[in-house]
């Protein structure tokens, strides 16, 4: 017979924190681990629909079951037992400190100050960590029209550090977005277009400080440089710096490449399988489990 | 904006048929509650507002719905000033309807951040004519060249809904603390507002998240509540710290059991995705969609109707349990929820 929940909870620190190996686990699995690895345990995490949302909970059950997190709706510290579809879904309600709307999560919280940890999405992004998630081509009349900002510029701009998980394309990783929606380090002046620093744009705002700190791909993680520039940390299994460069389209500096992004550990495979997305929400089917793990949790 | 009032609103209970007829008109300018598809949405009144005809919407609202899908789906959506053009999240991100519409030139999009839109509605509901916010310095939502109201000529002044500029940058002249926007209040005609329990005279509460709810009701000038279910007004006073609406903002209330179908109400029932990724399959292709129509919309005698046409299955379905909110029978993806005591992160945390 299966086992409940509860049994499974049981099993957890049984299961090995060993990294899987390659085949092993699925690429959305490895992107929603990379996200938990940013959420540290007294982040107050604001976080968007999708994947960032798989991720904080993921990190919520493995490295930061403190971790705060807020979600746009006006849930305060929802604890979560399935897998929301929607920042207001009941689920991510659940066990929540609080529960109010839009001014709270965007003026009380946000606006206050107390977010300390952002996670967006988007459809493209500039070397600064700007992000567009509204339109490509003309603005007016557009080749494509995304949904626009919803949270993604407050959150991207007023949390103190924001991580972007983002699709990684050579016409998405650009130069300069045909439509920022949300600023990264630098900002375009409409005036004299030019690049001008979020510190000199935002100077004496109490959010000049604030900006992207990480991007996950399906090929790499990123960072920032303290000019605000995009590197490459580390790119995923499988993947090499060429692989990177050739999907990117500005100058990236790949000089401080530490290596491969770790892999996930079977501990944290059993957690994102059996408690965060069991019901195969996000990801697309259930892998298999290496038989001495399977052992581990049928025995 | 402040509308000095002479005496207390007396509120009217009719069918919904009577409200749409009453308080919808073309070119009205009006905001819808709950959050994306999934939360309190007032589709039967939406519904009934497409089955009516009203034409040359201008909504206002921060971000599309099963209601703005709906009324995109027959294009009577003419201006829509928002900042989430989506409506289903993970059930059908981007809204088709909307993006055809768009890109044939048939409407107005202004754009604006989610922040923005809550605190122009706040700056509506108490009655300010603008608010500051420290919305993003450097984005394109505050480009001089973005604004498609202005480049319509429609910031005129002669529509008193449409605020003459977009947003004004300004130095904090207060305390110094940097360049801050300045956002127009939104103050729309008519709030629509789904609701768990109206009481007869007219206060109103839900359980689950507010989003800007309470701040439309009392931004628009008038408010029609649907509610899954009308009580005595003297129940709805036992608990009044429960209560988010009072009575005297109302105008109109209309009782819809399943109002929000697809979204969910939490405590009643949830959101059906299976049906929202139907609708968003439909919506990819005119004859898919029209054929969807007809059978969803046009097709039955009334919203009672439409429900039964759901079938008793879904419906049991989608029933909320009274003590999560949500339901655990929904099939959502591939495989059914698992039973569950407590979540996960409140084990591993130790509260």
């Amino acid at each position: 017979m299966a086992k409940t929940m509860e049994e499974l909870m049981e099993l957890i620190d049984n299961i090995p924190e060993e990294p899987a190996k390659p085949g092993e686990f699925i690429l959305p699995e490895l992107m929603g681990i990379a996200i938990a690895h940013e959420v540290l345990n007294d982040d107050i995490v604001f976080a968007g629909t999708g994947l960032p949302m798989v991720g904080i909970m993921a990190a919520n059950m493995l490295n930061a079951p403190n971790a705060t997190l807020i979600y746009e709706s006006g849930i305060c510290d929802g604890k979560t037992m399935h897998v929301p579809m929607s920042v207001s879904d009941q689920r991510a309600a659940n066990m929540s400190s609080s529960l109010g709307g839009l001014v709270d999560t965007f003026g009380y919280f946000l606006q206050q100050g107390f977010v300390t940890l952002g996670f967006l999405g988007g459809a493209a992004i500039d070397q600064y960590g700007g992000v567009n998630v509204t339109s490509i081509g003309d603005y007016y009349s557009p080749t494509h029209r995304f949904t626009g900002s919803g949270g993604n510029s407050d959150i991207g701009t007023m949390a103190k550090r924001t991580a972007f998980i983002i699709l990684q394309e050579k016409r998405r990783f650009l130069e300069r977005n045909e439509y920022t929606t949300t600023p990264g380090w630098w900002c375009w002046d409409f005036k004299t277009k030019e690049w001008k620093p979020k510190k000199e744009v935002w100077k004496g705002t109490p959010f000049a400080d604030c900006g992207p700190c990480a991007v996950v791909t399906n090929m790499a993680v990123y960072r920032f440089d303290e000019k605000g520039i995009m590197y490459l940390e580390t790119y995923h299994p499988g993947v090499t710096v060429e692989k990177v460069l050739e999907n990117c389209s500005f100058d990236l500096n790949v000089s401080m490449v530490k290596g491969e992004t770790p892999r996930p550990t079977y501990r944290e495979l059993f957690v994102m399988r059996e408690f965060v997305d069991p019901e195969l929400i996000f990801l697309p089917a259930k892998t298999e489990y290496p038989p001495q793990i399977k052992a581990l949790i049928d025995g | 904006m402040p509308r000095i009032r002479g005496k207390a609103k007396k509120v009217q209970m009719m069918t919904l048929e009577e409200a749409v007829k009453k308080y919808m008109h073309d070119g009205i300018q009006c905001a819808f509650s709950g959050f994306t598809g999934f939360n309190r949405n007032p589709m039967a009144f939406a519904w009934e507002t497409a089955r009516q005809g009203i034409k040359d919407i201008h909504v206002i609202d921060r971000h599309g719905s099963n209601c703005t899908w709906l009324l995109n789906a027959i294009g009577a959506i003419k201006i829509y000033e928002t900042d989430w053009m989506g409506w289903g999240e993970m059930a059908g991100k981007l809204d088709i309807n909307l993006e055809r519409t768009y890109k044939a030139g048939k409407m107005i999009l202004e754009d604006y951040s989610h922040g923005a839109m809550a605190m122009r509605f706040l700056a509506g509901a108490i009655g300010a004519p603008f608010i500051p916010y420290y919305a993003p310095l450097g984005s394109d939502l505050y480009n001089p060249d973005y604004d498609a109201l202005g480049r319509a000529g429609l910031r005129d002044g002669k529509n008193p809904r449409i605020a003459k500029k977009k947003f004004i940058q300004i130095e904090d002249p207060f305390f110094g603390d940097g360049d801050v926007v300045m956002l127009p209040a939104a103050r729309p005609e008519l709030a629509i507002i789904h609701v768990a329990q109206v009481g007869d005279k007219g206060t109103a509460k839900w359980r689950g998240v507010g989003t800007i709810d309470k701040e439309i009701s009392f931004a628009c000038d008038k408010v029609v509540i649907t509610a899954e279910e009308v009580v005595p007004e003297a129940e709805m006073r036992k608990n009044p710290e429960a209560n988010q609406i009072p009575f005297f903002t109302v105008d109109a209330i209309v009782e819809v059991p399943w109002g929000a179908f697809p979204s969910g109400v939490p405590f009643y029932y949830d959101y059906d995705a299976p049906f929202m990724r139907e609708m968003d399959k439909a919506s990819r292709n005119e004859a898919d969609l029209k054929k969807w129509l007809d059978e969803w919309v046009f097709g039955p005698k009334n919203w009672e109707d439409f429900v039964i046409k759901l079938g008793a299955k879904r419906l049991l379905d989608l029933r909320a349990d009274s003590v999560t909110g949500y339901s655990t029978r929904m099939m959502r993806g591939k495989n059914p929820a698992p039973r569950m005591k407590m979540p996960l992160s409140v084990a591993r945390s130790g509260f």
